[in-house]
């Protein structure tokens, strides 16, 4: 049987890397894309063109998961065998300042696709709901597993919670193919500007290049638990391949702070960083030219976190035979090097 | 300190119609949301309805909808109530698999944008929240307690899921005073008539009338933790009367079959039942006539069963000082005696 895949949210981190690998996979690759007066495929554009020239399918479509006669219209067209929503709001600050929107995408969107799918998909289409670790939010335990409890400190950890029970209702009452992915952190020179590990690495490439001054940060003491995206990438796929319809905590098992995180790179980056000073008025001196190369802003802290969010994959290593391969050292050395390259290239 | 204000949504529906009357009782302004439509449905807070040009007019009402962010504001603004009573929703869970994406609008984002009014508007108001023990579905402890994991198990439910997160969240981020009440099943003769209970007691005496042969159910064996809903609106209002904001359970702490209901409902109409057959095959049997007067139809079993719901409400009783008056028996009895005197009406009238 022809293998077709739908991805939506495919311009962002994951759904390029996973239109990368399915098609390496032989995969007609189907995406839906939202209009918008920018540009917004550059994670995809090179792919497309070569997936092009290689006669394979690769076809975007314009359509939003709020709009549910797109879905419709996009699932009749393009009939896909696994569908990978990987579409939402994703940034948790944001989802401060747009509340609805970010449920009408990030938890309606989710149950659209899942009623969309009752009626306009081909029999056995598997699903998979990007889930996320910010479901736990507060828990009460570390590291967490798929049995921990959830307690969600933002709208986009409560929508998120919404999508990841309405995925698990129509798995149970209409048997559906349908697998939530509990992924912790995952990052590469592809994560967004405004995610943290891709602040500081962007950032230092930019002071290093004598484009920016400083880089400014929340709490440099938060831990995450921080994965490499392509390796979170793999195990999606696997999720969809095994007999079972069942939801996996995806993470390493490590925790590490911004601190560490920033104390790599900044040595990648040929700085030599010193801290000095506490809480808000701490500041990292690069010592090699003596100037001040990290400050803090209050602006950027969240509501206070009781918890370290580390998740236990034991599970997925159990039953689909996965497990990170990447370091936390490797994955600061490959987001720094990719950014002092792109800096250096003139983007 | 002037008169209390409260705004209540829902205020068509059991609790609204009641807490209505507990609120303008105890001299609040009263201001209820309703939604437009083309029929009449505002007949539960009729009686309390006054010409607004009067004096001393305590009772208000004003078209709006959860669905529409502006509307909420706007009243918000407009009354600066003390407290908001969110009530409002796609409340039948059999319903919602039928229009799941309506369900969540109103029930998830409703309780948000409601939420971001009080938030955007800046207005010192209380907040309780509507939430259900359909958030245990497929329990995992018994009895159910605030801290008892929650497994939901239809639409209704993950946007009742939805919505008790959220209040939690604008409790924690903003200090808003927002509260979920967890209330587990709650009756009276109000009680919408395609809600089980009151679709026995209406069928029961129906049956007794003589305008009805028989009675059809799904789940005989499904247990159901039955409280008196004007008990119930009371523990809400206690709920904003604390120093705190929290979330309480509120239920009676027993559970009895629907087939118990059943035979209870008939024995005090003095018809006493005999089951016979298994499964969807299972009648009940007038003892007296022989006469099949309940049958199981399949059609009203539910997608995925919540299993044995009981909750604790240790919680409240201590805290808010809240007991359940009324148990299960005089529940039964109340709601069979409310039936039979309307259709005793209907009959006189010659409505039937």
């Amino acid at each position: 049987m022809r293998k077709i895949a739908l991805i939506t949210g495919i311009n962002g981190q994951d759904g390029s890397y996973l239109t990368e690998l399915l098609l390496e996979k032989g995969y007609d690759v189907h995406g839906i894309d939202r209009r918008s007066s920018q540009f917004n495929r550059g994670r995809i554009e090179d792919t497309r063109q070569e997936a092009q020239k290689r006669g394979q399918v690769f076809e975007l479509y314009y359509g939003d998961i709020s709009d549910f006669s797109s879905i419709c219209r996009i699932f009749s067209n393009c009939k896909p065998t696994e569908i990978y929503n990987f579409a939402s709001q994703s940034h948790v600050a944001i989802s401060f300042e747009e509340p609805a929107h970010t449920t009408d995408v990030n938890a309606n969107g989710v149950l659209r696709l899942l009623e969309a799918m009752r009626y306009f998909a081909v029999e056995g289409c598997r699903f998979y709901q990007a889930s996320t670790s910010e479901l736990f939010g507060n828990a009460p335990e570390t590291p967490q597993n798929e049995n921990s409890p959830f307690h969600p400190r933002s709208p986009y950890g409560v929508a998120k919670l919404y999508a990841y029970w309405i995925v698990k209702n129509y798995r149970e009452h209409y048997g559906i193919h349908a697998c939530n992915g509990i992924l912790y952190n995952h990052e590469s020179p592809r994560r967004g500007e405004n995610f943290v590990t891709r602040k500081i690495t962007y950032s230092l490439a930019r002071i290093k290049a004598g484009r920016q001054d400083v880089l400014k940060l929340g709490n440099i003491d938060a831990q995450r638990d921080w994965g490499f995206a392509k390796e979170y990438i793999e195990v999606m796929w696997k999720m969809l391949q095994n007999e079972q319809a069942d939801d996996y905590v995806i993470a390493t098992g490590e925790t590490h702070t911004v601190r560490e995180f920033i104390e790599k790179a900044s040595a990648i980056a040929g700085f030599d960083i010193e801290w000095e000073g506490k809480g808000v008025e701490e500041k990292g001196r690069d010592k090699k030219s003596g100037n001040i190369i990290v400050e803090i802003d209050p602006k950027f802290y969240r509501p206070e976190e009781k918890t370290i969010l580390c998740g236990d994959a034991s599970k997925a290593k159990r039953v689909l035979g996965w497990k990170p391969k990447t370091t936390f050292g490797q994955l600061v050395e490959m987001m720094m090097k990719a950014d002092l390259e792109l800096i250096d290239s003139g983007k | 300190m002037g008169k209390k204000k409260a705004i209540i949504s829902g205020i068509t529906g059991q609790d609204g119609s009641y807490l209505a009357e507990l609120l303008l009782k105890k001299e609040y302004e009263v201001h209820g949301i309703i939604r437009r439509a083309s029929t009449f449905n505002t007949k539960r807070v009729d009686h309390l309805y006054r010409d607004p040009h009067e004096s001393g007019v305590n009772f208000f009402l004003h078209y709006g909808d959860m669905t529409d962010s502006s509307s909420m504001s706007r009243l918000i603004e407009k009354v600066k109530p003390d407290e908001i009573y969110n009530l409002a929703a796609q409340s039948h869970v059999k319903i919602s698999f039928e229009v799941p994406e309506y369900t969540a609008e109103t029930d998830a984002l409703g309780t948000l944008r409601m939420l971001d009014a009080i938030k955007e508007t800046g207005i010192k108001t209380r907040f309780y929240q509507a939430s259900t023990s359909e958030l245990y579905g497929k329990a995992r402890e018994f009895p159910q307690t605030e801290l008892t994991p929650f497994y939901p198990r239809s639409p209704y439910a993950v946007a009742k899921l939805y919505a008790f997160w959220i209040v939690v969240n604008y409790r924690e981020a903003y200090n808003l005073y927002a509260g979920n009440g967890i209330l587990f099943n709650h009756e009276s003769p109000r009680r919408g008539e395609n809600f089980v209970t009151r679709k026995i007691t209406r069928a029961a005496v129906a049956i007794k009338e003589g305008v009805q042969d028989c009675l059809y159910v799904g789940n005989l064996d499904a247990k159901r933790d039955w409280g008196y809903a004007p008990d119930y609106v009371y523990a809400m209002w206690l709920m904003l009367q604390q120093d705190k904001p929290d979330d309480y359970v509120i239920a009676t702490g027993e559970t009895h079959t629907v087939r118990e209901f059943i035979e209870k409902s008939f024995s005090h109409l003095g018809i006493s039942i005999k089951w016979g057959g298994k499964g969807i095959e299972e009648k009940g049997i007038d003892k007296e006539n022989g006469k099949v007067i309940v049958q199981v139809d399949p059609k009203y079993f539910r997608p995925t069963e919540v299993e044995h719901l009981i909750g604790d409400p240790s919680k409240a009783c201590k805290e808010l000082g809240w007991e359940p008056e009324v148990k299960f028996e005089q529940l039964v009895e109340i709601m069979t005696d409310a039936d039979l005197e309307i259709l005793k009406k209907k009959i006189a009238n010659k409505k039937i």
